[in-house]
């Protein structure tokens, strides 16, 4: 029977059975922080995605968003117009938006945006540089659609569900 | 003849310069006014002001051999590009723009500023609009952004499919459009354009061996499936017009025709000719994520009637495809790839088939039947307003290459094997 200590047995294991130790290790570290983040998440939403008090809306469809933020939609169902508001293309509430709402990377917006601005299609959304700033707009046009960190103030914007 | 059409030309394009000048001028104030307004307005909804995006590129091109869009051999930095738009929205559905555009590429575009597009647009509905004005073609995916460096991955967009050389033929015209998004429920969206109306050809950019080119129409449209799977879609696009023109001789070649019987002893320039064409696009494209994938197969057929046997070209259909992937591997790099194939003429893809030789009995037409262009592109965003391209083409055949830069040297005897690198770097907001 050996009586070395747990970490000098590792030391003297062979090659084969260190890295599998070591990467279980870094499987439970990276598991722990993953779970940490998961519980973080789950308390503070990445983004929420508000609207204006008066829009009857309460939830919308990610179809719904994506239509609207690129604007192949561009009324409300009771004829307002969809003012859709962005965030800076460098935020990170912006990133988390687009890569899992739009289901496009920033940069790919960026390129939509670009063809469609300089053919003379249609012009992007104002991109405000922080939370307030779109919560400002969302409370001021009645037809507005912003999205917002977990963490921001919303004061009397209506937070809206995503399906 | 010629020199007065030159003068006329220079008269028009000064007449043109300082009318530029001037709307610029009242677009300046209208702006200003506007951006003031909208500051006063800032409480109340819908304060709509001028909006205004333009950009600026700098490209430079170096080849390894023939000459390529400009006198590449040697490198030219004649590859700009300037734009600037304007654009305001008069209701929440009527809204006016325009674009002033100047370029220059090798001996095209010499920055003479014209009027990109302009528009009086009105969204009807999401399913039904109207535009009248100067519109950009909706051909392919890429022809109205064809002149964004910013909007893409790559310097140059495929050449097969959108070629720089047939700019003022294919980018826009002048006349009306109608176009809508139709929602087919679980099955996506249907994206449609139909447009019509007519060309205006700046005789500027015209060759030199043609007068009073006209496009008496051109119309067509484009319609789009816009799939379930986000960011997959596809379609096609078919466009139909006709190009009439006067084909100069030059004087000193006459007697040298007459004597090989190609003209008949009385002929007196110019020679009217007609070229009707029909050119038709099926295209795919996903985007999502990171990841951009596009593929675009192209047949054009034209012919070109004149009341000279002898230079009259019966129907000729050429063939063109690429296929593009780039990838953002994160906000400020993003390489890309593409492959693409021309065969001026389809039904000789090898240029083995004497019947289209440059001169009957000869053996065909050789390198100059096809263009096969393999690219690798890299872009760095330094920040959101500015990016660096590189760009490096390893290209087969001569299909794409044009002899008058190229000493009038016909292309079956330029340099099959042959590179480009590009460096280019746009400023966009």
């Amino acid at each position: 029977m050996s009586r070395r200590s747990p970490s000098a047995r590792l030391r003297h294991a062979p090659l084969g059975r260190r890295t599998l130790a070591l990467a279980l290790a870094l499987g439970c570290s990276w598991g722990l922080v993953f779970a940490r983040g998961t519980a973080r998440a789950e308390s503070t939403p990445a983004y929420r995605v508000i609207v204006h008090p008066d829009n009857p809306s309460t939830s919308l469809t990610r179809d719904f968003l994506v239509d609207a933020f690129l604007k192949r939609t561009t009324r409300w169902g009771d004829g307002e117009t969809i003012r859709p508001v962005d965030q800076r293309a460098d935020s990170a509430v912006r990133r988390r938006f687009s890569e899992s709402v739009l289901q496009r990377s920033v940069a790919a917006v960026k390129s939509y945006w670009q063809q469609r601005i300089f053919s003379g299609r249609e012009l992007p959304p104002p991109e405000l540089d922080s939370d307030d700033a779109v919560v400002g707009y969302v409370l001021k046009h009645r037809g507005a659609l912003g999205y917002v960190s977990g963490s921001a103030k919303l004061e009397r914007a209506k937070v809206v569900q995503v399906q | 003849m010629g020199s007065h059409l030159r003068s006329t030309d220079c008269a028009k394009r000064a007449s043109f310069a300082w009318f530029a000048v001037r709307l610029a001028a009242w677009l300046s104030i209208s702006i200003w006014t506007s951006t003031a307004l909208a500051d006063d307005d800032s409480s109340t909804q819908g304060a709509l002001p001028v909006e205004v995006h333009g950009f600026v590129s700098q490209g430079f091109i170096k080849t390894t051999a023939n000459n390529y869009l400009a006198k590449s051999k040697s490198g030219s930095f004649e590859f700009s590009e300037v734009g600037i738009n304007f654009t305001k929205g008069l209701t929440d559905r009527l809204r006016v723009g325009l674009q002033l555009f100047t370029h220059d590429l090798g001996p095209t575009g010499n920055y003479r500023t014209r009027f990109d597009w302009f528009y009086l647009d009105y969204h009807f509905f999401d399913w039904f609009g109207v535009r009248v004005g100067r519109t950009k073609l909706p051909f392919g995916l890429y022809n109205e952004s064809s002149d964004v460096d910013a909007a893409r991955v790559s310097i140059l967009l495929p050449q097969s499919m959108y070629p720089v050389s047939n700019r003022d033929f294919l980018l826009a015209q002048t006349g009306g459009e109608v176009y809508g998004i139709v929602p087919l429920a679980d099955a996506g969206g249907l994206e449609y354009r139909l447009y019509g109306g007519t060309v205006f050809y700046d005789t500027a950019d015209a060759m030199q061996a043609a007068a009073n080119v006209k496009v008496p129409y051109i119309f067509g449209g484009r319609l789009m499936w816009q799939t379930p799977l986000e960011g997959l879609q596809l379609g096609g696009s078919l466009q139909k017009l006709r190009l009439d023109a006067d084909l100069i001789l030059p004087d000193a070649q006459i007697p040298n025709y007459q004597k090989a019987g190609v003209l008949p002893a009385d002929f007196k320039n110019p020679i009217p000719i007609r070229i009707p064409a029909l050119l038709a696009i099926a295209s795919l494209e996903y985007s999502a994520h990171q990841l951009l994938v596009a593929a675009e197969y192209s047949r054009w057929r034209s012919a070109l009637n004149s009341a000279v046997p002898s230079f009259t070209i019966p129907t000729v259909e050429s063939e063109r495809l690429y296929l593009m992937t780039a990838y953002h591997v994160n906000s400020w790099f993003t390489p890309g790839v593409y492959y693409s194939l021309y065969f001026p003429n389809a039904s000789d893809r090898s240029g083995h088939d004497p019947a289209f030789g440059a001169v009957p009995g000869s053996p065909g037409i050789g390198r100059a039947a096809y263009q096969h262009d393999v690219a690798l592109s890299l872009r760095y965003d330094l920040n959101q307003y500015w990016l660096l391209k590189v760009e490096g083409h390893f290209m087969h055949g001569t299909a794409g290459l044009t002899p008058t830069l190229n000493d009038n040297l016909p292309l079956s005897s330029l340099r099959q094997d042959w590179g480009v690198l590009l460096l280019k770097t746009t400023a966009s907001f």
